[in-house]
């Protein structure tokens, strides 16, 4: 049993973060109509390449994204289609979308029109800057962290700016989105009445800040907006360190015991004795211990370092690349890599998997995104009573697919 | 006004910084949320150990501390349990067993009962046990190498344990839905390992489908697979700007116009010359253009266009930025500033009731109130 079994969801999103929001309502049962327009569909559909390299036989940007999803295709700018949406308004509990204020006013999907239709309807909007203020602007993943400042201060001093990943904005906007249409699920429950939500790319990525970003707002210290070297790590044992094969993360606390622990495992024992080291306080920041470090570290290889780190009980990882991620135990043993059949290239791929975990009505991925306009006969006859000369009618007219 | 969680009663064991996050925002959409002090212990990052912190994860709570080694304690702690919806908590899965608060033994008290569980790994699998640090797991997962530029150290950002936090609020509110639906509670788990994995999700995805080194290596901005989407280019006064226009053709003529490009040149005149014939030409033509100016030229023909980019600010930007007030993005708490609610409901919006308790400092009036011991 899924625990959003008879939830139904409108989404009308393109690109990332709207359809990641649905994808996670849809991962644990709720039914997700991806609506999309008749001629290409969502514009995710029409990824080609991934920094620069051809996405190969399955656009797999698409197809994770709107998994366990319904497509409907409809052209919103025909009357007969409005009509169609309008219909599925009054049958559904949520209205998920991404697109432009001007295209929600014109297609009359507005939140004032829709909670007239339907007013238990959770009326959910990923946005690019909020509900109020005045900026109406563009608003992709990396423009808006931009904004944010944790790009700013991610990098060694004079190096560029530090994008977080692509889609890491999208990201965490989509999945607060989520949180969001849970929230007014549950208090649905309790007055029968639905709501607006709106997770904006601004909010969620300076909330995605909030490990510096927060110190930095109660403290006003700049040490927290700009750039750091590693050398110059508040606590050099806490930090990142190259092996002669690979990088390194070590995280011990900045004690006089850890200290002690940590330079037992070097060969020699110079550092025990190094009266430059002797406490706390001189070792925080130090730039010659960094340098120090960075010395004996790199004679060896990052496996002797973990073996040796492990074993006194010294927190620690090697810095891997997503080859060893693919092959991690950890992550495949909790399902957070799953493989499911591609209907596309009839194969069995692997994409990810489930990151939130209910033990007795966990997610799953049932099917991979759907065909641009596959569940729209369906949805039209089974859900909204169509008849099938209706059908004809409406594909005559272009108003669907 | 009401609130979405208006009735609902957490007890919150957890310590770390991201749990007690997650946490925090159910108490910001006002779930009764009481901290249960002293039964997990933080191992974070002494930067995370903060009182801005504390702050921010622990604010619209209550704190208690029950003694859960004694009689007294223990009792009064279950019955507690007995009248709680949800029950989080981040210590090691052996060390809740050890302390008889593991899922199994909370249950016997509440049916029901959701235990919402934070690890750094997930429940399963040989690193199970492992410590609940977003360092490692973001170490872990892949991307820090290749977020800079070629040759620099790998990077570290922090980000990963905040959609952690996120997903521990939301995987509640799963389990809190099905239990309404049938009366059924469950264990919900959340982890860092997954959060960070998450934040990866595209680069993750196309690896696996695609795979080769331009996933394993890190791109020079100057080798952009698009020169007009992703990139970075510096200005005269030592900023950068970023432009996202992934479809060059809706954009090319504004982009040109405010760089001083012909927008006719027989280079650039169709995307497959922007991002293939021509890619690096162009990248270079961006780069010269964009250092003749300072920021705060480009931040002007940026908003007089519409263009879709941005200057990349720093955190004093967003602390002062209108839009940013005008949301509660960032707001007061208890004499300073501090993130506010990223998340807008119309109905039901997250409220400041109560800055962050002092540990224990509801002991008294919770016992009383629940008639406890």
């Amino acid at each position: 049993m899924l625990p959003l079994e008879g939830i139904r969801v409108i989404d009308l999103t393109v690109w990332f973060q709207g359809p990641v929001a649905g994808q996670h309502l849809a991962d644990f049962g709720a039914e997700v109509i991806h609506v999309e327009r008749p001629q290409g569909g969502d514009l995710g559909r029409g990824v080609r390449t991934i920094k620069a390299v051809p996405v190969g036989d399955w656009n797999q940007y698409f197809l994770v994204i709107n998994r366990n999803k319904k497509s409907l295709a409809v052209d919103l700018n025909k009357p007969a289609g409005r009509e169609i949406m309008a219909k599925l308004v009054r049958e559904s509990d949520v209205f998920l979308t991404n697109v432009g204020e001007d295209n929600l006013a014109k297609w009359e999907l507005t939140y004032d029109s829709l909670r007239e239709v339907n007013p238990r309807l959770v009326y959910a909007l990923c946005s690019g800057y909020g509900q109020f203020g005045a900026k109406n602007k563009p608003s992709f993943d990396m423009t808006v962290q931009a904004l944010t400042g944790i790009m700013a201060r991610l990098g060694e001093p004079g190096q560029p700016p530090i994008y977080l990943g692509m889609g890491s904005g999208d990201a965490v906007g989509g999945l607060m989105c989520a949180l969001g249409v849970m929230l007014a699920l549950q208090h649905r429950r309790k007055t029968g009445r639905g709501q607006l939500v709106n997770a904006s790319l601004y909010g969620a990525q300076l909330f995605l800040a909030a490990p510096t970003l927060q110190a930095y707002l109660a403290t006003g210290d700049e040490s927290f907006a700009k750039q750091q070297s590693r050398s110059d790590a508040p606590n050099p044992l806490w930090n990142t360190y190259a092996a002669h094969d690979a990088w390194l993360f070590v995280c011990a606390t900045n004690t006089d015991e850890e200290w002690s622990t940590l330079c037992q495992t070097f060969d020699d024992d110079a550092l025990a004795w190094d009266a430059r080291f002797d406490s706390a306080e001189k070792r925080a920041g130090n730039r010659e211990l960094v340098a120090e470090l960075d010395d004996r570290i790199g004679q060896r290889s990052a496996s002797e370092w973990t073996e040796r780190w492990r074993a006194a009980g010294i927190p620690c990882a090697p810095i891997d690349n997503l080859a060893a991620l693919a092959q991690d135990q950890q992550a495949w043993a909790n399902d957070y890599f799953l493989k499911t059949h591609c209907e596309e290239v009839n194969r069995e791929v692997t994409v990810r998997g489930l990151p939130i975990g209910l033990s007795k009505t966990p997610g799953s991925v049932r099917s991979l995104g759907p065909e641009l306009g596959q569940h729209t006969e369906e949805l039209l006859v089974d859900t909204l009573g169509y008849s099938w000369e209706d059908i004809g009618s409406l594909k005559e007219q272009g108003a669907i697919l | 006004m009401s609130g979405a969680l208006d009735g609902t009663l957490v007890l919150d064991a957890t310590a770390s910084f991201w749990a007690s996050l997650g946490t925090g925002q159910l108490a910001d959409f006002s779930a009764r949320v009481i901290r249960l002090e002293g039964i997990s212990s933080t191992i974070d990052s002494a930067a995370l150990a903060t009182p801005a912190h504390n702050e921010l994860a622990n604010r619209n709570k209550q704190s208690v501390r029950f003694d859960i080694t004694r009689p007294e304690g223990r009792r009064a702690f279950e019955q507690l349990v007995a009248k709680a919806d949800v029950f989080a908590i981040d210590a090691p899965v052996a060390s809740a067993e050890e302390q008889r608060l593991d899922y199994k033994t909370l249950a016997a008290l509440k049916q029901d009962l959701i235990y919402a569980r934070a690890t750094g790994f997930g429940p399963e699998g040989p690193g199970r046990d492992l410590l609940a640090l977003d360092e490692l797991a973001a170490a872990r997962t892949g991307l820090m190498p290749v977020l800079p530029q070629p040759g620099q150290p790998p990077v570290y950002s922090g980000a990963g344990q905040v959609y952690s936090s996120v997903m521990l609020a939301l995987g509640v509110m799963l389990a809190l839905w099905h239990r309404d639906e049938t009366g059924e509670g469950q264990v919900v788990d959340a982890s860092l390992f997954a959060g960070n994995m998450y934040g990866a999700s595209l680069d993750i995805q196309a690896f696996l489908a695609i795979g080769g080194e331009r996933f394993l290596q890190p791109v020079s901005r100057l080798d952009a697979g698009n020169p007009m989407s992703g990139t970075l280019y510096p200005t005269s006064d030592g900023l950068w700007v970023t432009l996202t226009m992934p479809d060059t053709d809706r954009w090319w003529p504004g982009l040109a116009a405010v760089t001083g490009l012909d927008e006719h040149d027989a280079c650039f005149d169709s995307h497959e010359k922007r991002c293939e014939t021509y890619r690096l030409e162009l990248i270079g033509a961006l780069e010269e253009s964009f250092q003749k100016k300072s920021a705060a030229h480009w931040r002007e023909v940026i908003a007089e266009r519409g263009l879709s980019a941005d200057v990349i600010e720093a955190y004093s930007y967003a602390a002062s930025d209108e839009q940013v007030l005008a949301n509660n993005f960032i707001i007061e708490q208890s004499g300073s500033k501090a993130l506010g609610f990223p998340l807008y409901m119309s109905e039901t919006p997250a409220t400041l009731r109560s800055p962050a308790p002092e540990p224990g400092e509801h002991t008294e009036a919770i016992l009383r109130e629940f008639g406890l011991a």
